[in-house]
């Protein structure tokens, strides 16, 4: 410490405001309020799912006289919500696992190889993000039907299996993790995959164990895309699983809660399987929040 | 190790433009041979062919006594380093070092003594174990260089690898390059715009413009007679200065004049340079190295046979320490041949001074002795028997044998 003059806090608040100029305030206003819109719903998730019925009805931000825990065991055990749990971690899992070989590979090829058609199969998988899913609901579910007449798969990949819904899935993250990633593999220095190919390197090998690697930022970016995404579906599993209900996934399973008994629902456990499903995402994200930021601004940064 | 051949190489990409044209070279078993030229000359192309990364439009590639034309890069038995390193990010130095190795299946102890080695020849030891991006730029360097060395190659093929390091470590990598090429006797291509390090690295340089090869000379040949005015300009640091003047006989012998000045042309030149007698009473453009000129007053033969006086006013002096460049105008309109103006655009001395107006702006290096001022007289002399003459029209170095019968 010795030789190093002391600053105050209030100098290098001074400082720092003085860097950011008097857009700080009205950035900061921003930020605030965004804040608050986000975390307000999740708080009032969270009270809810341990009050009784009566406090949730009542005051909105009043806490709960006593901590009401068996919503959530009834929310475990009644509700199935544990069962629809481990469906929607084994869906999301493949399906996530799915859409990032097939979508790196794809965007890698895309990116870094010139062949005849690329530019089309590219503007192909970007044109899908343009697709309304709900608009091809219907087909949609006539063509999973047929997949399940396929010979010897049929049964598996079909109208109520977790590979039609893993297939599926897989489908409709694909364009924008081909999209992105596309982007972010044209970022990373050609020079290093060249200097592979001299040292010997096949071009497979190149791929996952050279730019893999350093794509490693986009890639954790876009799997906890997809995770996100995959984790809130609910109208595609609702028509591919509609006939099974012990392979429902989370989302089925909490509106389950709140249809099954029309107008007198266990809201109590309705709040806490809600709760259930937010805080897998929350944690996850949590963990891994400095490899999204990354991700995300490694094209700027360069 | 293995020679390398060139014959009628070509490189034509998508849209017609050709970026090596019909190129002839032959770099001998353990040579150090550089390619150099202004930007968009074709070398890092050729290079990259040579490399297996770009597809060969027509001709021939041979290394060793293997024509490579079709063969992958893996299968070549090259090593490449290049500008920017490339390193593998996400690998410690020591991995970056044995990936090669272990993609050829080499045994681990044998991968660990090379790693050592080259480790402890380029002074890495101590970093083997961390990755790239805590290195410094001098370090990586060094670390794309034990991975060409280790993998102990027919052939090294450098891709400008020392023009992202600051000018004092360019200077001592350039000297360990020297160093390394001289202990390893390894068969090495280099590729750079900086005239610099392509005299004081190569056995031989090629001089290359537009895809067209313009000379392959050891560099000492190279800066004493070029083959035209483009390399005439283009080697040399400050390049050659160019006029527009004419061959005249008079009473005691042949004469060169130009802007009111006359030099003497000593009867050796036209010895040496078989064919220059027909200019006689023609234009030819004169060349003149700023280091065969000197300050009357510093030097000590300034008297001696062969050496014309020129007295003429320093615009600028550059004082480099040991010598001083002077820039002073001749009164003659500069000379405007596509050759010399392809060689400049890496020279921006030259475009210091717009208000030369119509007259052309020249170079002097003299010795530090002199102590001649901005804005002060000075008689230059001038060594007659280094004066450079060439084609107006056709740009050749006018005897060059190269270009007899031209």
């Amino acid at each position: 410490m010795s030789g190093t003059v002391p600053i105050s806090r209030a100098e290098l608040r001074e400082r720092r405001r003085a860097r950011l100029g008097p857009l700080q305030g009205l950035s900061h206003l921003a930020l605030v309020l965004w804040t608050v819109m986000v975390v307000v719903p999740i708080v009032w998730t969270f009270l809810a799912s341990v009050k009784s019925e009566d406090e949730i009805f009542g005051e909105a931000w009043s806490l709960p006289a006593t901590l009401r825990l068996d919503n959530w065991a009834r929310a475990w055990t009644e509700a199935h919500i544990g069962q629809y749990l481990l469906n929607s971690v084994v869906v999301v899992a493949f399906g996530t696992l799915g859409t990032m070989v097939l979508g790196s590979m794809a965007a890698y090829v895309l990116a870094r190889y010139e062949f005849r058609g690329g530019r089309a199969i590219y503007l192909l998988f970007v044109s899908g993000l343009a697709f309304p899913v709900y608009l091809a609901l219907t087909p949609l579910f006539f063509v999973v039907q047929n997949m399940g007449r396929v010979p010897v798969v049929g049964p598996f990949i079909g109208l109520n299996t977790y590979a039609g819904v893993v297939l599926v899935y897989i489908a409709y993250s694909l364009p924008f993790t081909v999209f992105f990633l596309a982007a972010f593999f044209r970022t990373l220095p050609g020079a290093v995959a060249e200097a592979a190919f001299v040292d010997g390197a096949s071009h497979s090998r190149v791929f996952f164990q050279i730019m893999v690697p350093m794509a490693r930022p986009g890639l954790v970016s876009v799997t906890i895309f997809n995770i996100l995404g995959q984790w809130n579906q609910y109208q595609i599993p609702l028509v591919l699983l509609a006939g099974a209900k012990e392979k429902w996934v989370m989302t089925q399973g909490i509106a389950e809660i709140s249809t099954s008994a029309g107008y007198d629902a266990d809201w109590g456990a309705l709040f806490a399987a809600l709760s259930i499903s937010i805080l897998p995402m929350i944690i996850t994200y949590t963990i891994f929040q400095r490899q999204i930021q990354a991700g995300l601004t490694a094209g700027a940064l360069k | 190790m293995a020679s390398i051949i060139l014959r009628d190489v070509d490189k034509i990409y998508a849209g017609g433009v050709k970026a090596v044209d019909g190129l002839n070279l032959e770099i001998k078993d353990g040579e150090f041979m550089v390619l150099v030229g202004p930007s968009g000359c074709g070398k890092s192309t050729a290079l990259r062919m040579v490399a297996g990364l770009e597809d060969i439009s027509g001709g021939e590639i041979t290394i060793g006594d293997k024509v490579v034309n079709h063969l992958p890069p893996k299968d070549r038995d090259i090593a490449m380093v290049f500008q920017n390193y490339a390193l593998y990010p996400h690998m410690t130095v020591e991995e970056n070092l044995a990936f090669g190795l272990k993609l050829r299946k080499m045994p681990k102890p044998d991968i660990q003594k090379r790693v050592n080695e080259a480790a402890k020849m380029l002074g890495l030891e101590q970093y083997l174990k961390r990755k790239p991006a805590a290195l410094s730029g001098g370090q990586r360097q060094r670390v794309a260089m034990g991975r060409a060395i280790v993998r102990e190659p027919q052939a090294f093929l450098m891709d400008e690898p020392l023009s992202n390091l600051d000018a004092k470590l360019r200077v001592s990598m350039r000297a360990s390059l020297n160093q390394m090429h001289e202990r390893l006797g390894v068969t090495t291509v280099y590729v750079t715009h900086d005239q610099v390090e392509a005299m004081t690295l190569g056995n031989r340089v090629c001089v290359l413009r537009d895809g067209l090869l313009q000379q392959v000379d050891t560099p000492q040949h190279l800066f004493d007679s070029p083959v035209n005015l483009f390399v005439a300009g283009f080697m040399g640091s400050p390049s050659m200065n160019f006029v527009t003047a004419e061959l005249v006989r008079a009473d005691g012998g042949a004469q060169i004049a130009f802007a009111g000045h006359q030099l003497p042309v000593p009867d050796s030149t036209f010895a040496a340079k078989p064919g220059l007698d027909g200019y006689i009473g023609k234009k030819v453009i004169l060349g003149i190295r700023p280091s065969d000129f000197e300050d009357s007053r510093a030097a000590a033969d300034g008297n001696g046979a062969g050496w014309t006086r020129l007295p003429v006013r320093a615009e600028v002096t550059e004082e480099l320490g040991s010598e001083i460049n002077v820039l002073f105008l001749i009164d003659a309109p500069p000379v405007e041949h596509k050759d010399t103006v392809a060689a400049q655009d890496n020279d921006e001395d030259e475009a210091a001074l717009p208000l030369s107006g119509d007259k052309s702006l020249w170079t002097a290096r003299v010795n530090a002795r002199s102590h001649v001022r901005s804005g002060q007289n000075v008689e230059l002399v001038v060594d007659t028997h280094n004066l450079h003459f060439f084609d107006p029209s056709s740009g050749l170095a006018i005897g060059h044998p190269a270009n007899v019968g031209r």
